[in-house]
């Protein structure tokens, strides 16, 4: 017989998020370090005390406490970082290694034991293929240690890379496994796994109204004189699954339809940046690199207007964009290109949203968009598609309005406090399961 | 029929290699690769399994059997010692206890339980010098007779601790080294009949100055080291066979085998075991510990005294009572069927000492200390002896697997082998920074022009830490 009265609280439970990434600059190569750290910081400011490990900057101290104490980041394989200084992913086997090796018992010694003497479950959530094998191990020994049944174990897919190297049996067996989105859900099943539904979550600070001044001013440069002249914006790594080609054909087809279009981007470093610029050119779209050094808002848009000449198709924004002035271009731009070919969640889009832009999406994880009601949802790979909508939005001035203020009432259902009731209540449906008594 | 009886055990614990192997951060400091390359927690987690059920109950028994008057001759491995040290400082005071009793000799041994004597004679001479310096700082009792590791033995091992300067060392009684021999003699190697042409010594051996080379001879023994054979079916009878039950013998009481021993033909039987026999090869209730209680009465009821190895040297050898045994170059071990090839008769053994010898040699050459000490942990016997069972099946490739770590086996077999492999490489890999040509050429970059140093360390904006914040969403 289940006996289950309490109900999970800052009282009775306490977190562990088990990550790569994490909310150092050195942390973080995308959205994954910034799911966990917006995740780590509500939770910890809805009173659980919170324990982020993560690979930290090595030039930074080993812990730090944020949030009045609640939320402790644990910089991990600091030792390792020291050796590989660019990035996380630098140097990843001999972190991994380090990463499977000392979590666990750091989990069991210095988190699991002393919440057991306060009477606390602990919740362990593991993120990504990088911690599976760690999620195994310390469930192992936490089940050596006779202390298994008090903790609850989840594990993250984010991202479908190196699911190979998943044990995906003795995974499955030591932690129920969740993913972000119905897409990741059905292609999860392929490994032999169903797993539960969490989606992604925004913090509050990105429904904060964008500045109006900022936004005019950037369509004012965007439009380069030419009031008929569209802002289209896109963000994200030079990856194929990123659909850029298919993004800048658009431009290309707008352009020579009699609709100009400027369009900034946000690239990476990645090779596939050079095949996209270099395809733009082909196809007769003028480049315009943009360069700065860590600039503010304001800077931003002063570079680019020191920057602008006559007629530029493409503005390469090849510098560190501040929070403020992307959701300054998310709201300015006529729509932002998140038409990725394959989208485990899709934060961008839903970013945009939070900023009253229009978020044009792929069809894949982005489970929260409906098209032409508060997004541009494409379905396939065809420029032309893209073309299509955005003369629609065109000849209808009324719809932007409607879908961008549409797009931000969505946005608030996927704030983070909104993510972590559905987590706590699937948690507590866990928690009954695991017949564990919650005080 | 044999009046003595000298009874040696060995006390040693493997520094077992971190398996999967850990991948090494170029340039990592040398602690950092020691980490890398040993387990220390499954070290400590099997050192403190065989203390509790070994060590603790095993040397208070013995403690006890030499305070009634039994004497025992005890090695201890470094690598043993140096395990206790870190984690169990009690174990080691009970240790001191009892090397510390009067009945009680110290034994050398070698002191990593390596094959440094395959790779490099003259530092394996030192080394076991530094050994018997170490045995004494701990113990307060320097080692005069020793063994090697696995008690290997052969004519270069033997010259090797002749030149270290011991007065004896053991060998295993194998058929294809004594031959027609008696395992109960005391045998010597030493050869000091006058060569029929002569060989001029040199002066500088001859000279009251104190030579510079310190692998220079001690000269104040008239003879070369003793050697006390182990009697191979007797020490097995209790070391290997006591708790099998299919043995046509089981079970062995402390009556008959003593009755077994006084009916030995020759001057005394030296027997040798693993200390970890007691309790941890044969557990507590295969009824090992009150075998060992009872066999002192029972022995002395038939007239069979305990002796030490420095006993029996004095008693015969003094009065020349020692005989010529021709040691074969190849070496012979107490392990499986008393030849090397236990250690090195399959492909991925031989591959795993290619590489012991390849680490060493790059050890060298970086001229750094502790490096040279890694490869000698290296170098452990242990890191063979753990795969004898690739590729074979029997009562050798019984005990091997049972010396393998369980966690291990869940890399499968090859897996086991490839990993290991890979511990040599990574351990070669993260020692090339420290080659002293290397690090001249880092120091002259370092002190040369500013221009240079820049350049190589400069990482664009672009490519740095702030591109990834934002572009990878």
């Amino acid at each position: 017989m289940i006996d289950q009265e309490g109900a999970i609280s800052p009282d009775n439970t306490l977190f562990v998020l088990l990550c790569f990434e994490g909310p150092d600059v050195y942390s973080t190569a995308g959205g994954l370090g910034t799911r966990v750290s917006e995740l780590g910081e509500a939770l910890a400011q809805l009173g659980y005390t919170t324990h982020l490990i993560f690979i930290g900057d090595p030039y930074k101290p080993s812990t730090e406490e944020r949030v009045g104490g609640r939320l402790i980041l644990k910089r991990w394989s600091q030792w390792v970082s020291k050796y590989y200084l660019n990035g996380v992913y630098d140097g990843e086997e001999q972190k991994l290694y380090d990463y499977n090796e000392s979590v666990p018992y750091h989990i069991y010694n210095e988190i699991m034991r002393p919440a057991m003497e306060q009477d606390k479950m602990v919740v362990i959530m593991g993120e990504d293929w990088h911690t599976a094998e760690a999620m195994s191990r310390t469930s192992d020994l936490l089940f050596w240690f006779g202390v298994r049944h008090k903790a609850l174990m989840l594990w993250n897919l984010n991202s479908l890379m190196s699911l190979h190297r998943i044990n995906w049996g003795r995974l499955n067996y030591v932690a129920t496994i969740t993913t972000v989105s119905k897409y990741m859900k059905h292609r999860m099943w392929g490994y032999g796994v169903n797993p539960l539904v969490i989606p992604n979550g925004i913090p509050k600070r990105h429904l904060t109204p964008v500045d109006p001044a900022a936004v005019t001013k950037l369509r004012e440069l965007a439009q380069q004189g030419d009031p008929r002249r569209q802002l289209l914006f896109k963000i994200g790594r030079f990856d194929p699954d990123k659909r850029w080609m298919m993004a800048v054909e658009a431009v290309a087809r707008l352009k020579y339809s009699g609709y100009p279009v400027t369009l900034f981007v946000r690239g990476g470093i990645e090779p596939h940046g050079a095949d996209v610029l270099r395809h733009a050119y082909n196809i007769g779209l003028t480049v315009q690199d943009v360069v700065a050094k860590r600039p503010s808002p304001e800077q931003c848009l002063e570079v680019i207007q020191h920057t602008s000449s006559p007629n530029i198709d493409i503005y390469n924004l090849r510098f560190f964009l501040p929070e403020e002035f992307v959701r300054t271009t998310y709201n300015a731009a006529d729509a932002t290109l998140a038409n990725s070919g394959h989208e485990p969640f899709g934060l961008v889009a839903l970013e945009v949203m939070a900023a009253e832009g229009i978020a044009v999406t792929g069809s894949t994880g982005e489970d929260y968009a409906i098209s032409l009601e508060n997004a541009i949802v494409t379905e396939t790979d065809d420029p032309d598609e893209i073309v299509g909508y955005l003369l629609h939005l065109r000849r209808h001035p009324e719809e932007q309005k409607r879908i961008r203020c549409a797009g931000r009432n969505t946005a608030e259902q996927f704030l983070w406090d909104q993510v972590i009731e559905n987590l706590v209540s699937k948690l507590e449906f866990l928690a009954r399961k695991q017949n564990i008594q919650l005080s | 029929m044999v009046a003595d009886l000298a009874i040696y055990t060995v006390v040693h614990q493997p520094r077992r290699l971190k398996l999967p192997a850990q991948p090494i951060p170029r340039g990592a400091s040398i602690p950092e690769i020691y980490h890398c390359v040993f387990d220390e927690r499954m070290n400590e987690r099997y050192f403190r399994k065989v203390a509790q059920y070994c060590y603790y109950p095993a040397t208070r028994m013995f403690l006890d059997l030499v305070r009634k008057g039994m004497r025992l001759s005890i090695g201890f491995s470094l690598s043993l010692l140096h395990q206790a040290e870190q984690w169990d400082p009690v174990l080691i005071d009970l240790f001191r206890e009892l090397v510390a009793e009067e009945n009680v000799e110290i034994i050398g041994v070698e002191p990593y339980h390596s094959f440094l004597f395959l790779l490099d004679t003259p530092t394996f001479v030192m080394r076991m010098r530094w050994m018997a310096d170490e045995l004494e700082r701990i113990f307060g009792k320097r080692p005069t007779v020793t063994d090697t590791t696995e008690m290997c033995m052969s004519a270069t091992i033997y010259d090797a601790l002749d030149t270290a300067g011991f007065t004896g060392a053991l060998l295993d009684g194998r058929d294809w080294v004594m031959g027609w021999r008696e395992r109960t003699h005391l045998y010597t190697y030493s050869d000091e009949e006058p060569y029929p042409q002569g060989i001029q010594t040199p002066r500088s051996l001859v000279s009251n100055r104190q030579s510079a080379n310190r692998l220079a001879a001690k000269s104040d023994r008239e003879q070369g080291p003793y050697l006390l054979v182990r009697h191979l079916d007797l020490s097995d009878d209790v070391g290997y066979r006591f708790s099998n039950r299919d043995w046509s013998r089981y079970p062995l009481f402390a009556d008959t085998y003593a009755e077994w021993i006084a009916n030995t033909w020759g001057d005394f039987v030296f027997l040798g075991w693993d200390f970890e026999t007691f309790g941890e090869h044969h557990r507590v209730d295969s009824g090992i510990f009150d075998f060992m209680r009872a066999l002192p009465e029972e022995l002395a009821r038939r007239g069979v005294t305990f002796r030490t190895p420095g006993d029996l040297i004095e008693q015969y050898g003094k009065s020349g009572c020692a005989y010529h045994l021709p040691l074969p170059i190849d070496p012979t071990t107490w392990a499986g069927q008393g030849g090397i090839e236990f250690f090195l008769g399959n492909d991925a053994q031989k591959h795993i000492f290619q590489l012991m010898g390849q680490v060493y040699g790059l050890a060298r050459l970086t001229e750094n200390p502790d490096l040279l000490d890694l490869a000698i942990w290296l170098a452990q016997s242990d890191n063979l002896h753990l795969i004898q069972w690739f590729g074979r099946y029997g009562p050798e490739a019984e005990v091997s697997s049972y010396f393998t770590p369980d966690e291990w086996w869940s890399l499968g077999p090859n897996g086991i082998i490839y990993e290991q492999q890979q511990v040599y490489k990574n351990a070669m890999y993260a020692m090339e920074p420290y080659l002293p040509v290397r690090l001249m050429r880092q120091a002259r970059r370092k002190n040369g022009t500013r221009t240079y140093r820049r350049q190589s360390e400069w990482i664009p904006p672009d490519q740095g830490y702030a591109a990834r914040h934002i572009d990878l969403k």
